[in-house]
């Protein structure tokens, strides 16, 4: 069977796909109208990042929304977590952004938020998806038709006060840090210079900051495709770096030296900076590194760990009342006392303001950590073969202990393994951590020889 | 049971229309303006503007962004009149425009029209390859890096108004005492403009556009003139008064003793005045058009071309003769197009040829209606029941065998000095009935009509 081309994706995550051809925008709009109708009308906030379709799908959603009588407030080019911030901020009915966060230019994407400015969960999109299926959209007569308000300076402001409210700002600013920022030429490109400049007084030397240029690199920030930032931080004597993606919700940093820090060193140095100013517990998904539970054991924390997936981790956090979460490998940093979603503002305030308080270095800060190696792999797969692989591990490991709620991860006392099925792609994800790369080598080789040959 | 809103929805030659909600819905749109940017030759941007409803916001949405999608740039005008609209596709040598509004119909109603190169409307043979396009549903969607961009206007007003400016006497049309009955809709924005630029003195009414309550139905009829405007007249010592429907293309008047005009002298009053001045001596009209129109005509030594009721039936006679050749093509409605505006409807232009036909006869506007022989005529309506349609005809035919008959639309049936029209309407689910007499209310003849047609419904 040839491997299928996802280019357009309706399901459990919104609708995603290739502009054009797939995601058309009579497509975005009958979403919309079905947004909309599941809102029951009132004012959705709708912003977007800078991918060329955003106009082109701006309007197709406005019109969506207006035609099942909502009242659309257009809050323009801004990051995700802006956006819903503003949405629970403002007493919307919900929101809708637009952005295929990390994907590359070619897709696009509608992000829904619910009156909490939060995620859609996982009952609320099932209704939804219901809803948009059935075609039983609100059809508005002209009386019931609302306008469209712009909105375009209210939204940054709101955001950056509560990330400010959990930092010394004071501090921060004193030290005049000289920071280096690829945007990506994303949605950081309009609010994140101001942020580091204005508000955090950082001598900020910025790359990919034009919200009218395509991306300049691959959108998601992971080290290999971060390599100008990496050579700038260093040849521009900065003492940090930080990289978004197109939606701002990850951070990527890069320290003193060039080099990127693991993205799981990043999350672990959040929740330290988190658990030093409030109490509670972290939630993390299965795959995050083991750094997560060292760094809150020694805070006297527990960690929750929650199949992948910002909706499932959010979930939990609500449930367990976190202090802060995220998703280790994809730099995604929740703190709900700001707000509950992956934001990278909190992030850099949060590394800065550590660098401030304890006038270390970034790298000093981040070889404190336990050190653990990782291999995350991917291997295009057809669907069906995780159930042999996952009986095989189980058969290989028989001590292991077992978590199947997302694939299965094993927990050895050497280190741990984690294969799962992607969800947005047919893609077999494998990870494996250890205390040395040698087992990390011996263990990864391991689950590749049991998925080519199940026992 | 469908409800009377949802068969609203008309998917024709002539464009989309219907109620907003219950019949014409977002994805009517995103698809009808995606098959437009589908049929359109790359290259050129897309002038786009719509009238005052609150509909206007949701439709304009949709097809900015299916435009956009199809690589168009667009050239969103706002609010704004449809000959505004079709005189900046020109002015831009853009590749076409779409018109947002339903001009004469109620606000809960809203429509595209679109047009082609040149601000022309589309003809038979393009509308149909449009429709085809709209139900195939295989659009040409551009990819990400491709997609248009939208641009806006504020400005295309004055250079309009400076096209109309060549044409007509300004100076001179602006020592008329007019009031205007703006209907809630777009003729203010012109009008307030030639009062602040060129010093007419234009009294407007019902001039705050509005997207739900209209300040009444902007339809342009007597009945409608007769409401608000006649009485306003002699009050106001007023010259003249129009009435415009909600995008400016459509016009019915009042004279200054305050007699509200059949909608249908529009038309005759251009060609009589029209008629000398140029070089083309064909009128074009439809079948259920006052026969004052030929009586005009005919003086002048021209010719009436009478086709089916329509724009589209106009459009694809103007298309087979020369532009020199035509003196005005128009209906009964109070919609004409003339020669010096390239045959677009506008209501702006009829009011001022009205104007100008006042100053160069200096009369009175109630003499100029005056000098003309009396007809009368009365128009209604009835449901449509599609299956009967046929044996209405034929059985109307047999009862009225002794009439010259005419099968271009519908039946006509012409005696001397008299005639009726049945015919079932493009835009609405009904039949529309018309007779006319010379001298008095042909009242036997319609009730008769009414009932007969009732009588298969």
């Amino acid at each position: 069977m040839p491997r299928r081309e996802h280019l357009l994706k309706i399901g459990v995550s919104g609708i995603r796909g290739v502009v054009g051809e797939f995601l058309t925008p009579a497509l975005a709009c009958s979403f919309a109208q079905a947004f909309g109708t599941y809102v029951g009308g009132g004012r959705v906030v709708l912003g977007r990042d800078t991918r060329t379709s955003g106009e082109m799908l701006t309007h197709a959603v406005a019109c969506g929304l207006l035609a099942a009588g909502c009242e659309v407030v257009e809050i323009g080019i801004l990051p995700t977590p802006t956006i819903m911030m503003y949405v629970a901020a403002t007493h919307a009915q919900g929101g809708i952004a637009l952005t295929a966060s990390h994907n590359p230019p070619e897709y696009n994407a509608l992000k829904l938020f619910n009156a909490q400015g939060l995620f859609f969960n996982n009952y609320e999109r099932a209704e939804l998806i219901d809803l948009y299926h059935q075609s039983d959209f609100h059809q508005a007569a002209n009386e019931e038709i609302g306008g469209i308000i712009a909105d375009h300076d209210a939204a940054p402001k709101l955001h950056f006060e509560k990330v400010l409210a959990h930092v010394d700002a004071e501090r921060i600013r004193k030290r005049k840090f000289r920071v280096a920022l690829d945007a990506v030429n994303g949605a950081g490109a309009v609010t994140t210079p101001g942020f580091l400049r204005d508000l955090l007084g950082c001598d900020l030397e910025a790359i990919a900051v034009d919200p009218t240029k395509v991306f300049p690199r691959e959108a998601e920030p992971k080290p290999e495709t971060l390599g100008a930032i990496a050579a700038l931080v260093p040849r521009c004597h900065r003492e940090i770096g930080f990289a978004q993606d197109p939606d701002g919700d990850r951070l990527a940093v890069i320290d003193e030296t060039g080099v990127v820090l693991d993205n799981d060193d990043v999350l672990a140095l959040a929740v330290d900076a988190a658990l030093r100013r409030l109490p509670g517990d972290v939630v993390v998904n299965l795959t995050t590194s083991s750094v997560i539970d060292d760094v809150a054991a020694a805070h006297g924390r527990r960690v929750y760990r929650t199949p992948v997936g910002e909706a499932n981790v959010v979930e939990t956090m609500q449930a367990v009342n976190a202090v802060i979460g995220g998703e280790g490998s994809n730099g995604g940093i929740i703190f709900p006392a700001v707000h509950l979603c992956r934001d990278s503002y909190t992030g850099m305030a949060f590394l800065l303001d550590r660098m401030a308080e304890t006038g270390e270095k970034i790298s000093t800060l981040a070889a404190r950590l336990p050190k653990y190696y990782r291999h995350y792999g991917k291997v295009a797969y057809q669907h069906g073969r995780l159930g042999p692989l996952m009986q095989s591990l189980e058969t290989r490991f028989p001590a292991a202990e077992k978590d199947r709620s997302d694939g299965l991860k094993l927990l050895l006392p050497e280190g741990w393994i984690h294969v799962r099925s992607s969800n947005t792609e047919p893609l077999l994800r494998l990870a494996v951590e250890a205390k040395s790369q040698a087992t990390v080598d011996k263990l990864y080789a391991e689950v590749l020889r049991l998925f080519a040959n199940p026992a | 049971m469908v409800t009377e809103a949802a068969r609203s929805l008309r998917i024709s030659q002539v464009g989309l229309r219907g109620v907003i909600g219950a019949g014409m819905t977002a994805a009517h749109v995103l698809d009808f303006a995606s098959a437009f940017g589908t049929f359109l030759e790359p290259g050129r941007c897309v002038v786009v503007g719509r009238d005052p409803r609150a509909s206007g916001v949701m439709v304009r949405e949709g097809v900015l962004a299916a435009l956009l999608a199809c690589g168009k740039d667009v050239v969103d005008l706002g609010i704004a009149p449809s000959p505004v609209i079709q005189h900046t596709i020109r002015r831009l040598d853009a590749g076409g425009g779409i018109s947002i509004g339903a001009s004469h119909n109620a606000a809960s109603w809203n429509a595209l029209k679109f047009f082609g190169r040149n601000a022309i409307y589309l003809s038979t043979a393009e509308a149909n390859e449009l429709l085809d396009i709209y139900h195939l549903k295989k659009f040409s969607f551009v990819e990400w890096n491709q997609l248009g961009t939208l641009l806006t206007d504020d400005h295309a007003l004055d250079p309009y108004l400076d096209d109309l400016a060549a044409v007509y006497d300004f100076e001179a049309l602006r020592k008329f005492r007019v009031v205007v009955d703006c209907c809630s809709g777009t003729s203010s924005l012109i009008l307030r403009r030639m009062n602040d630029r060129f010093g007419f003195q234009f009294i407007l009414i019902n001039e705050k556009m509005r997207g739900v309550a209209f300040a009444h139905e902007p339809a342009t009829n007597k009945d409608m003139v007769a409401l608000q405007l006649a009485p306003l007249m002699q009050p106001l010592g007023a010259d003249a008064g129009f009435l415009f429907d909600a995008d400016s293309d459509r016009v019915a008047f009042a004279t200054e003793n305050g007699a509200a005009i059949s909608e249908e002298m529009v038309l005759p009053m251009l060609a009589d005045y029209l008629l000398p001045h140029g070089a083309g001596k064909l009128v074009i009209t439809n079948v259920s058009t006052t026969a004052l129109v030929d009586e005009v005509v005919v003086r002048h030594g021209g010719e009436v071309i009478r086709v089916a009721v329509g724009r589209q039936a106009a459009i694809d006679a103007l298309s087979t003769y020369r532009p020199e050749q035509i003196a005005i093509a128009g209906e009964g409605t109070g919609a004409t197009m003339m020669p010096q505006f390239r045959f677009v409807y506008d209501g702006i232009a009829s009011m001022l040829a009205l104007l100008s036909m006042m100053r160069e006869r200096d009369a009175k506007l109630s003499q100029i209606v005056a000098s003309y022989p009396r007809f009368s005529i009365l128009k209604g309506q009835v449901p449509l029941v599609t299956h009967r349609i046929p044996a209405l005809l034929a059985s109307l035919r047999e009862r009225y065998a002794d009439g010259r008959t005419s099968v271009v639309d519908g039946l006509r049936v012409d005696w001397p000095g008299r005639w009726f029209h049945v015919r079932v309407s493009q835009t609405e689910p009904v039949v529309r009935i018309i007779c006319e007499q010379r001298g008095d209310v042909p009242r036997e003849l319609y009730g008769t009509l009414i009932e007969l047609v009732r009588s298969f419904a």
